[in-house]
């Protein structure tokens, strides 16, 4: 077969469909098509234990960010708080639930699941690989981590702690609570797991033993 | 080398970037349908692209909160609050509320437009710059969020009645819409449709 000696040394991007033959990249550059400028494949620095250590991590932050108060006003003696989790549903009661369910899907049910569907992929990676049930389980979930991942906007909810206070901050006083800290905190751990995660890794990972 | 995939007979799996063979129906490796190209791409993304068009013009015209305070009601469209934000000496807020909910959107749709006209209409526009233009509408687009989750973390702390209270407004719904429809629009195009409409001509430009 002709197309298993190309399909060893030469790539398509994914965006222009030029052919391009496959190099060993020194760590940490990423090649980009000469072309259009996409980038097509670094060298993955994948470290299972290291991920779940991240993803263990991510979890223990995931429900203080999500459930324990971020936002705290001072006004005329009296003090209220939210949560990022109530912020969604206000949106919801007041009957606005297309907004409603884009707040909870790209702030709390998109990130939960992210970080979920990556330890889920490890621990097959580490102990279910010689299962089929295992095997058929990372497929799936591989094949759903693009969505996942383009779902998760923890980065935009950060900045917008900062731009509700200060919005605010023109009627009353406004504090930071426990939660933004978890928040915050859940969003650098996510960053570092996804810079951490390489799915052409994981696919190579699922492929391996069948050869 | 300046071959495309489809001129070696290989052909890239769009869920997980498997290399297959142009015969094959199924990707060898995620199981996913496999198409050379996907023409039916274009007609999806201008019709969610033009959707979103509309959209944009409610969202933009339309108050996006109600915020009552101390008995008076003020309406605020995404522009007027901006306006607010400027007057309250808060420029930087400001600018990253500016550049969030209305230059994104706005370059999005353009840009996108652009995009789709280079390769339904063959527009001599340079491939290189267009390509690099998608990159940065991918990933700029997910920013319009932030109104949006602004507006939630609003209306859940600031309820206090005739004193101080904000409520969404119709503009929220059509502004989150029009987050959807232009990520999608983005999402469900086949780029390599521009590369071949305009193989013929000068690939440098
Ligand atoms: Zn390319
Ligand atoms: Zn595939």
């Amino acid at each position: 077969m002709h197309e298993n000696t190309a399909e060893n040394s030469v790539i398509l991007c994914r965006s222009c469909d030029l052919a391009i033959r496959k190099r060993a990249l020194p760590t940490g550059v990423r090649a980009l098509c000469p072309r259009c400028n996409t980038a097509l494949y670094d060298t993955p620095y994948c470290s299972v234990n290291g991920m779940l250590a991240l993803c263990i991590t991510a979890l223990v932050f995931y429900f203080p960010a999500n459930f324990f108060p971020v936002l705290e006003i001072h006004f005329l003696g009296s003090i209220r708080t939210t949560t990022v989790f109530q912020g969604a549903f206000a949106v919801f009661d007041q009957g606005y639930w297309v907004v409603g369910i884009a707040v909870l899907a790209a702030a709390v049910v998109g990130p939960g699941l992210l970080i979920l569907s990556i330890l889920i992929q490890l621990l097959i990676v580490k102990w279910g690989l010689d299962s089929p049930l295992g095997r058929h389980s990372l497929k799936q979930l591989l094949k759903f981590q693009g969505l996942l991942s383009q779902l998760t906007m923890l980065e935009i909810y950060v900045i917008s702690f900062l731009v509700s206070s200060f919005q605010l901050s023109d009627f009353s006083d406004i504090y930071f609570g426990m939660g933004t800290f978890c928040f915050t905190m859940l969003f650098l751990v996510t960053l570092f797991l996804q810079r951490e995660y390489d799915i052409e890794h994981m696919w190579g990972l699922l492929m391996q033993e069948r050869h | 080398m300046k071959q495309q995939g489809k001129d070696l007979g290989l052909c890239l799996c769009t869920v997980c970037r498997q290399l297959n063979g142009s015969d094959d129906s199924h990707c060898s490796r995620c199981g996913s349908e496999l198409h050379v190209r996907d023409y039916s791409s274009l007609q999806k993304s201008w019709a969610l692209l033009i959707t979103a068009a509309i959209l944009l013009v409610p969202a933009n015209l339309y108050p996006i909160t109600v915020l009552t305070n101390q008995g008076k009601v003020r309406h605020d469209t995404i522009f007027s609050g901006i306006i607010h934000l400027v007057q309250s000496d808060m420029f930087p807020i400001a600018i990253i509320v500016f550049i969030a909910s209305i230059l994104v959107p706005w370059v999005k749709i353009i840009g996108l437009a652009t995009y789709l006209c280079a390769i339904s209409f063959n527009l001599p526009i340079s491939k290189k710059k267009l390509m690099v233009g998608f990159h940065i509408i991918e990933w700029i687009g997910r920013w319009s969020m932030l109104d949006l989750f602004v507006i939630s973390l609003t209306v859940a702390l600031v309820n206090m009645g005739q004193l101080l209270d904000a409520k969404p407004a119709p503009a929220a719904t059509a502004f989150a819409l029009v987050i959807l429809l232009t990520q999608l629009a983005a999402k469900v195009l086949d780029t390599r449709l521009l590369w071949d409409r305009l193989e013929n001509q000068d690939d440098t430009n």
